[in-house]
Order: C-alpha cells, then sequence, then structure tokens
C-alpha cells in the first residue's frame, strides 16, 4: 500500500515539467482542477505469521469481527447511494455482503487457522486465493471473471483486520483531489463523496461500465480509458480533468491553468442554472410547449433520463440485445427488458425502435456475407423483413410489453409505402401470436417510421396516410441525402443539418404529418443541439428526442425563445443557399441570447 | 432425523452465477436444515454463496440437492423449483 507517500506532503510541482495531454473516454460529464491523489486498488501486503496455539481462539474472535467490520462497511455504502437509477448495480454490494459473512469462508478460515497456524490475514489470504484460482481453472469464462470479486471480499476482510476499516480501500482525502487509479470497484465508486473527490481518472473502463453508470449518477466527472497514465502521474501533480471531451492534462502550463479553471468555474454556474431548470415546464418564452424525450440504449439508462427531466423515451434502441452474443435474444427475454424500461418511465410514453442493425454485426448465426458498402445494404428493416421469424420475436416481446405502459412500435430505415406495409402485417400477426398465447397487451400499439432514407421524406405524404408517427433521423438523413459517409472526417464539412436540402425535407415531412394530423418528431443529434432546437420549433417541430444529457440545455433554450421569432428566423434560414449561411442566420439571431448555454462546455457534454 | 433429496438441471444461459447463488443461498438459508449440493464430484453448502460459486454449475449441470433436519422435503422442493424456473431469470 502506498500509506507512508500518501502522508508526506506533496511535492511542490516544478515549473519546467511539460504539460502532458492524455486521451480517454468522458465516463461522465464534468471539469476539474486539482491534485492527483493515485490511488494503489493492488490488494495490500498480507501479514503473514503463525499464532501460538493457545491464541487459535482469540485469532477467530479477530476474524469474526474483522467481518461485522467489513459487512458494516459495505453496508454503509449501499445505504449512501440512494439515486434510484443505480439500484441494479447494488444488487452486486448485496452479494459482497453476503460472501464476507460466508459459513464456507470461515470454516475454510478456521482449518487455516487451527491446524496450519496461520494469522487470520494470512488464513483469508490463503481461502480466498484457492477459491479464485478453483474458479479460474474452470472453463466457465463469466465464473472466472467473478474470482475477482472474491479477491475484493477478501480485500475488504484483511483491511478490517488490520484496522484500515474504512467504508473504502480509499486513502483519506484531505483535500478535495482528483483520484487516479487503474480501475475502481462499483463499490468504491459508490462509495466517493463530492466532498472529498473532485474527479475521477481510470486506466480501464468505457461508457457502459459500471464505474462510469456509478460516476453519472453521482454527477462525478470521471474520464475512464486513460492507458498508461498511473505511468505518467505522480501524487501531488496538477491535473486538469475534461470530462467533457475526454481528456487528461497533466502539469498544465499557467495559461492553460487559467483557461481550465475559467472553464471549471462556468460550467459549474450554468451547471446550477441548468439544475434548476430541471422541473420547469418545456415551453417557449410565449408559453407553447415542446414535448423533450430522451435516446437511450440501455435500461439503466431510464431512470437517469427521467431525473434529467425527459417527458418520456423518443427513441429506445434495441440494437444492444443483439450483438456480441452467440444467439439472438428470445422474445422472453426481450420482454423483459422492455417491461423494466416501461414500468420505469411509465406514465410517460415509450417509443421502442426495432433493431436497426445490418447483418455484419449480427449474431453469428445469421451473419450475412460481407458486403462493399454496409450502410446501403441489408440492414435494419430490410434485415427485419429478410428474416421475418426474427423479426416476429422482437415484435411479440414489444406487443406483450404494452401492457404495462403507454408504448409506440418505431421502425427504422423505411425506404418506401410497401415496406411499411409489410412490416404493418407482421405486427398485425405478432399482435394474434400475442393473443394466442393468451398474454396481455395493450388495445392498440402505435406504429411509426423513422424518416432517414430520402426516399422516405419525398413520400412523406404517402407514407404519414399510414404511419401514425413519424421520426426524422437526421443523422442518416443527411449521410444519404448528401452522400457523404458519417466517418468521413474530410467530408464533414459538407455533413450539415443546416444544409438547405435537408433544412427542405425536414420542412416537407413536417408539413406532411400536420396534414394528416400526425405526430413528428426529430431524434438525430440536430435536436440535441441548443440552437438547431430553436430552428426546429421555428420549422414547426413540437417534439424532440435527444441524449438525455442534452435535455435541461435544450430545454433553457427554448424557453428564452418567443415562437414568433423562431419562425421568422426558420423561414429565413430556410432561405439560404447554403449550410454555413443558414446556420449564420440562426446564430445572429440566438446566440447573444442563448450565449451561455452555447458555451462549448455544453455541445460537449 | 427428516431427510429427502432430488436432482434438477440448471437451465439458464449463465448457469449459477453469483445473483443466482444468492437467490439460491437465501432460499436455503431461510430453511432450519442442512441443505448440500453436489455435482460431478464436489459438494458444497447450499448456504454459502462461495460454495455455491465453487460449483461452476453451468447450463445443463445435473445437480443434487440433498436436506436434512427440519423441513428437509419443503428445502428441497422449493429448491427445485427456484432452479427450474431458472432462478427468475427471462432465459
Amino acid at each position: 500500500m502506498t500509506d507512508g507517500r500518501q502522508e508526506s506532503s506533496p511535492p511542490p510541482p516544478t515549473e519546467r515539467r511539460p504539460a502532458i495531454t492524455l486521451e480517454g473516454i468522458a465516463g461522465s460529464p464534468g471539469l476539474a482542477v486539482g491534485r492527483a491523489v493515485v490511488v494503489d486498488t493492488r490488494r495490500p501486503g498480507v501479514a503473514r505469521h503463525r499464532v501460538a496455539k493457545h491464541r487459535v481462539d482469540e485469532e477467530m474472535v479477530r476474524f469474526d469481527e474483522a467481518v461485522q467490520l467489513a459487512a458494516k462497511g459495505l453496508h454503509d455504502v449501499a445505504s449512501n447511494v440512494r439515486t434510484s437509477s443505480i439500484r441494479a448495480e447494488l444488487s452486486i454490494l448485496e452479494a459482497y455482503i453476503m460472501m464476507v459473512q460466508d459459513p464456507s469462508l470461515r470454516d475454510d478460515v478456521e482449518r487455516h487457522v487451527r491446524i496450519d497456524r496461520q494469522c487470520a490475514e494470512w488464513a483469508v489470504d490463503t481461502a480466498l486465493h484457492e477459491m479464485a484460482e478453483h474458479l479460474r481453472a474452470g472453463i466457465d469464462p463469466y465464473l472466472a471473471e467473478r474470482s475477482h470479486d472474491f479477491e475484493f471480499v477478501g480485500d475488504r476482510i484483511i483491511r478490517a483486520l488490520t484496522g484500515r476499516q474504512r467504508a473504502l480501500s480509499l486513502p483519506e482525502l484531505g483535500e478535495p483531489s482528483i483520484l487516479i487509479a487503474h480501475d475502481l470497484s462499483p463499490a468504491e465508486t459508490a462509495g466517493l463523496s463530492k466532498k472529498t473527490v473532485l474527479a475521477m481518472v481510470t486506466e480501464v473502463g468505457t461508457r457502459t461500465s459500471h464505474t462510469a453508470i456509478l460516476s453519472r449518477a453521482l454527477e462525478l466527472p470521471a474520464v475512464v480509458g486513460v492507458r498508461d497514465i498511473l505511468s505518467t502521474v505522480a501524487n501531488g501533480d496538477l491535473v486538469f480533468v475534461d470530462a467533457l471531451r475526454g481528456r487528461v492534462t497533466l502539469n498544465p502550463s499557467a495559461e492553460m491553468l487559467e483557461r481550465g479553471e475559467a472553464r471549471v468555474e462556468r460550467y459549474a454556474a450554468v451547471g446550477r442554472k441548468l439544475r434548476e431548470s430541471r422541473d420547469r415546464p418545456a415551453v417557449t418564452r410565449c408559453g407553447v410547449p415542446i414535448s423533450l424525450k430522451a435516446n437511450i440504449e440501455l435500461p439503466s439508462e431510464a431512470g437517469i433520463a427521467l431525473e434529467l427531466g425527459a417527458q418520456g423515451v423518443g427513441l429506445y434502441r434495441t440494437e444492444f440485445l443483439y450483438v456480441n452474443r452467440d444467439e439472438p435474444p428470445g422474445e422472453d427475454g426481450q420482454y423483459a427488458i422492455y417491461k423494466r424500461v416501461l414500468e420505469t418511465i411509465t406514465p410517460l410514453p415509450v417509443t421502442l425502435r426495432t433493431f436497426d442493425i445490418g447483418g455484419d454485426k449480427f449474431v453469428s448465426a445469421f451473419q450475412a456475407p460481407p458486403e462493399m458498402n454496409p450502410a446501403l445494404g441489408l440492414r435494419a428493416v430490410r434485415l427485419a423483413l429478410a428474416r421475418p421469424e426474427l423479426f416476429l420475436a422482437q415484435l411479440r416481446a414489444m406487443v406483450r410489453a404494452s401492457a404495462h405502459g403507454p408504448l409506440s412500435i418505431m421502425i427504422p430505415m423505411i425506404s418506401s409505402v410497401r415496406e411499411l406495409r409489410s412490416v404493418r402485417a407482421l405486427v398485425e400477426q405478432a399482435i394474434r401470436e400475442v393473443d394466442e398465447a393468451g398474454h396481455a397487451h395493450a388495445e392498440h400499439v402505435p406504429l411509426g417510421i423513422m424518416v432517414e432514407v430520402p426516399s422516405a421524406a419525398v413520400m412523406a405524404e404517402e407514407l404519414a396516410r399510414e404511419a401514425e408517427f413519424m421520426s426524422i433521423g437526421t443523422n442518416d438523413l443527411v449521410q444519404y441525402s448528401l452522400a457523404v459517409d458519417r466517418s468521413s472526417r474530410e467530408l464533414a464539412y459538407i455533413a450539415s443539418p443546416f444544409d438547405p436540402a435537408i433544412l427542405r425535407l425536414i420542412r416537407g415531412v413536417v408539413t406532411a404529418a400536420q396534414r394528416h394530423q400526425r405526430p413528428v418528431a426529430v431524434c438525430g443529434a440536430m435536436a440535441s443541439d441548443p440552437l438547431a432546437s430553436t430552428l426546429l420549433v421555428g420549422m414547426g417541430l413540437r417534439e424532440l428526442s435527444m441524449e438525455a444529457s442534452a435535455i435541461p440545455a435544450v430545454k433553457e433554450a427554448i424557453r428564452r425563445v418567443n415562437l414568433a421569432n423562431a419562425e421568422a428566423v426558420a423561414a429565413e434560414a430556410m432561405q439560404q443557399l447554403a449550410a454555413d449561411e443558414a446556420e449564420k442566420v440562426v446564430a445572429d439571431a440566438f446566440a447573444p441570447l442563448l450565449a451561455d448555454v452555447l458555451d462549448a462546455e455544453f455541445s460537449a457534454a | 432425523m427428516n431427510e429427502a433429496k432430488g436432482t434438477f438441471t440448471v437451465k439458464n444461459r449463465l448457469g449459477l452465477h453469483a445473483r443466482a447463488a444468492s437467490k439460491l443461498v437465501q432460499l436455503a438459508s431461510s430453511f432450519p436444515c442442512e441443505v448440500v449440493l453436489s455435482h460431478g464430484g464436489q459438494a458444497a453448502n447450499a448456504k454459502s454463496v462461495m460454495g455455491v460459486l465453487l460449483l461452476c454449475g453451468s447450463k445443463g449441470t445435473e445437480l443434487q440437492v440433498e436436506a436434512s433436519g427440519d423441513c428437509a422435503e419443503e428445502a428441497v422442493e422449493r429448491i427445485g423449483e427456484l432452479i427450474n424456473d431458472r432462478f427468475g431469470e427471462p432465459e
């Protein structure tokens, strides 16, 4: 353990050390400047001495007391985490509490103490080491992964035995600091407090790892996946953490530091304002309500979306159910997941989108031959219609979930009326099959489409007759209409949603939907940009769906704008002949009004 | 002394993983009798999460449940139901 190092005062940073910026992944948004505290999350050294025969009973009493302490510490961590959105992550803490008090573990420890005369620390280490080895030797990779849990449990008890029985294996943080570690377990992350931790940085992890999800729930800025930072950073180093862009700067220059501190201050001020806006209604300045919904991908994001003020889920992506698995998900499994999302969001509505992936990313059993251009290939609704048995299983699961709250089904990548009709026939078949199986469902399940293929935008009038709602996916609409690959950096300048052709297509879809009294929304990245959202409202949109984290900023923008103004600006923007000119019209009109909301901090968050 | 036993096949996809093992242990712990799980020559106390995890019961494993003491029969029956119900998991 590095306790000795941490107690000594941090060395003053020398002026000459060069600034180093390391790239990682923004795990939880925020900015912070502070001193690094490097946490060694490896296991502490374990005392090894033999106990005399007459002290054996005493040693077991020490063990039992340590178990109680460790269990209490974990209980404390669990009760500190009250946010409902991370209840799922808490189940692992409960499993740890059971494991710490496990009777088999106690039997093994007792054997090592009584027969081998090992001290309690040593006996715990031996027992857990044997168990972890046993799991690792097995053939099941999932169980092998659990050996880490065993090591964590042993660590808790050993720390309790040695008097380091804090709730966490983290050092005492005297002043608020930047925590830097190879990795933090969910239990360790859950125990962090905003009072002592300004931000955290880890070498491993992804946006969807437990650690990142927990840090978002705790509103702690986090950059994860920063490779090799431990070999570069030292305790006491000054660190600027940019968890909006996923960057960490060590030893920033005086000028960088000044800029960084100013950004931290601005971010905090705007953040306070936006949090206040969370519970305010999403209406324009003149009182026209605009429905702001969330795009989500994981069931656990549903609770977070509600906390950020979402008025429902406008786009639930189901792709994650299909990737990285050996066999396609079954109807029952999908139903359980959809039901969970519905139950979290109800009485607000949820729009489930059927799978939007190509054969290339699909489960191995259905792998299609590789295509030259997957974006134009067998994907989304095309794949669904080519594999009706797979699609029907998803539709039945969705129909069944409609018993648990207001639910709509949305079909991605529709390019013709004929496709929509084929889908409708399958939805009707799915409803019959659900009835035959005796499952409950809502009386009516609305069926709508994504408008993201140019042909669908052109045929919006005809599609609006038959689709019960429409949602414009601006990202794909831009890619397909302007013939620019979404991932091309060199051509990114062409791929603007402000392009006059795109605005005209959007306008056409909105007009068609209005004529047939169909709800119409925008669910692409355009909806999450505060400036673009004012343009969309001016073009007639009354529903926007976006990443949940963008909702407070977009809501604030909409609350400051008058509908009549927005309409006038939109009309002028639509007359421009180039994307940058259209964007300039909107920016000239509204950017001064939205200066704080448009600050770089928020476009990145 | 009451004794009861039964053999059940693990059906859920992930097998006896941490959450399933926790459920089984919580259920077994609610009975006063002793409950032992075994398969492939290995045995574990059904009231120990770690013991149950160490059985490495993956999908398809035939698990023997033996109970002795008060409520032995009920314990075996209820544990069998939990295993057959895939530990309440969808697949």
